[in-house]
């Protein structure tokens, strides 16, 4: 019975999920090749990345730059799992969640209290110091990073699939759980008081929220979620280095990810991440003649969207004109924002 | 070997304090943590390297031109998409900067190419000793154009009346105007500016250092820094924050480990972030 109630009141949000995922489950049926669908599985793991990071940047409003730490603890953790142990990914990146939520709970402490520039400032430094720590640490690859292909082995064993779209299903079923701890976040009274910090940290502490424990739990869920994204990604480039990894670019795609596709909103990140990625991938296949063309344009785009829709791409959906074409799923779309 | 230390140490200082000074004068005036500001430095240094190239004039004779080119520059990137920035939400106006230094970045890339650059010919060169210290005459032309613009800055922020409407909209924007201070303007001359003591910087650094379309990219974090160790977009706090990474930078590199001395400089950063929040002079 709670669950046909929860259906009830969820109407809107499930009818989306399913909407969603059909048409995701369908395109790489359309179509096939090699290189669509691994841009496909791209954007799924982009997607994942953006979702958690928006735990943590859009529900309790603490804007992070340094979520690729996370993904590369991810990453690091399952490819030298792998390598090292011939452990399944499917095991190791759990322990590459809980690397992350120690981590994330340790300096979480000092970090979270920053408000703020500073808080951006202070996780950008931390990247940095993990940078700096991979790069030298020669037991763990160094500068040279760590390669481990396997070959011959069971595909679902490993998460290495030779061809792509098996891979794109598992991503999207990570995907899918992940929506729905978002939406469960968001409706959640957590969610409620990670919001009413994110509105006025003073006030809500004043009304009585714990912000030092909420901000650190979103935090930690956040690294959580990221840490999954970094360990499907090791095992979709099935290389990693600290240069690929955990350079300030990429702890800052994160955040443009998720602010162009909708802040604080379900399906923003996932919108964010598709648009960027495709538009990211195939800048880079067709002008990779022009070194330097494929980021301008992809600079040049972010600049415009994030100026003249503030809100993200998903507030054209939401608001304005489509909805008042779509008049009957005004309702559904108001609940996405 | 201490006392040349110490010096490398202080001249280094310099070069951060440059940096960190554009971040504060941005950040104290209208609350932007500016990515970009790296990135002026590196299109600054190109400037200066195609003046050099196509006329042939010393980085030094080409500082005026750069800088007042800066300016310029600062002024249009105010117009075109700062000031539209600013009506919208603060972590949207600093991603504005972060997608503007990688269009600034790759599109130098797209104009120079990726390769390192640097430029032969000076009029300054070679070296000072000075007892047991020996002194780089290249690296002093950093180190005075450094202080000249401090002190530039310093006279302008506290003795012209643009400078006092500047600081008057840093404190409270609405206040200022309305005893009449045109707040936008105070805000295109302080980005102008801002963008000026990039070029300044740039048009310096091109005396001793190579540089690609990256290198803006590496510095950013240590001017952010900088800029956080004095407190609160300051622009005497960045000073002084920008010498005191240039001493952690230099003392670390040279007794313990040049791979790890940016690490000393974060690590220091968070202790003393983790104690006082707000800064070392942050109130």
């Amino acid at each position: 019975m709670r669950l046909k109630s929860l259906i009830k009141t969820e109407k809107s949000f499930v009818t989306q999920v399913i909407i969603v995922f059909i048409i995701l489950a369908l395109i790489p049926v359309i179509s096939h090749g090699e290189f669509f669908v691994s841009t496909l599985c791209l954007s799924v793991i982009w997607a994942i990345m953006g979702i958690g990071w928006n735990v943590i940047g859009g529900y309790a409003g603490q804007v992070s730059n340094g979520h690729a730490m996370y993904f590369a603890i991810g990453a690091y953790v399952g490819a030298l799992g792998l390598k090292w142990f011939n452990m399944t990914p499917w095991v190791t990146m759990w322990v590459g969640v809980i690397i992350s939520m120690a981590l994330a709970f340790l300096i979480g402490y000092p970090l979270l209290r920053l408000r703020g520039h500073y808080f951006a400032i202070a996780t950008m430094a931390i990247v940095e110091c993990v940078r700096i720590i991979c790069t030298n640490w020669d037991l763990i690859g160094g500068a040279t990073g760590v390669s481990f292909f396997q070959r011959g082995a069971n595909p679902l064993y490993t998460l290495q699939f030779e061809n792509r779209i098996p891979f794109y299903f598992i991503c999207l079923a990570f995907m899918l759980v992940f929506v729905i701890v978002s939406r469960v976040i968001q409706r959640s009274k957590f969610g409620y008081y990670c919001r009413a910090i994110n509105a006025n940290q003073d006030s809500a502490e004043s009304a009585g929220v714990n912000s030092t424990f909420y901000k650190r739990w979103a935090y930690m869920i956040s690294a959580a979620i990221v840490s999954i994204g970094g360990a499907l990604y090791a095992q979709y480039i099935q290389y990693i280095d600290p240069v690929s990894l955990l350079p300030l670019s990429n702890s800052m795609l994160i955040v443009l990810v998720v602010v162009m596709g909708g802040i604080g909103t379900i399906w923003g990140p996932i919108l964010g991440a598709f648009i960027m990625t495709f538009i990211n991938q195939y800048a880079r296949a067709l002008f990779n003649q022009l070194s330097g063309l494929n980021l301008f344009i992809y600079g040049v785009l972010c600049l415009l969207i994030v100026l003249f829709i503030p809100n993200g791409l998903i507030s054209i959906f939401t608001s304005g004109k489509l909805t008042r074409l779509f008049k009957k799923n005004k309702s559904a779309a108001k609940e996405v924002n | 070997m201490f006392a040349q230390v110490l010096y490398e140490g202080l001249t280094m200082g310099t070069i951060y304090a440059l940096l960190a000074m554009g971040i504060a004068l941005v950040w104290g005036v209208m609350n932007i943590l500016s990515f970009s500001q790296g990135e002026f430095m590196m299109v600054a240094m190109y400037i200066t390297f195609f003046i050099n190239a196509a006329l042939g004039w010393d980085p030094l004779a080409a500082m005026p031109i750069v800088i007042v080119a800066m300016f310029l520059f600062g002024l249009l990137i105010y117009r075109t998409i700062i000031a539209k920035a600013l009506k919208g939400p603060i972590l949207g106006q600093r991603l504005v900067t972060f997608a503007l230094g990688m269009v600034l970045s790759n599109g130098m890339i797209l104009i120079a190419g990726g390769q390192t650059k640097s430029i032969a010919e000076k009029i300054i060169s070679g070296n000072i000793a000075l007892g047991g210290i020996t002194i780089s005459k290249e690296k002093m032309v950093l180190v005075v154009t450094s202080l000249v613009v401090t002190g530039l800055l310093f006279w302008f922020m506290n003795r012209t009346k643009m400078g006092k409407a500047i600081r008057a909209t840093s404190q409270d924007k609405e206040a200022a105007g309305l005893v009449g201070i045109n707040t936008q303007t105070a805000y295109m001359i302080a980005f102008g500016i801002s963008a000026a003591i990039a070029g300044a910087g740039g048009c310096a650094m091109t005396y001793y250092y190579y540089f690609t379309p990256s290198i803006g990219t590496n510095f950013m974090i240590f001017g952010f820094i900088a800029v956080c160790l004095g407190g609160f977009g300051s622009i005497g706090g960045a000073f002084i924050g920008g010498m005191i990474m240039g001493l952690i930078d230099l003392f670390t590199g040279t007794y313990l480990s040049v791979s790890f001395k940016y690490m000393a400089v974060s690590i220091v950063f968070l202790l003393i972030v983790t104690f006082k929040p707000k800064g070392l002079f942050g109130r």
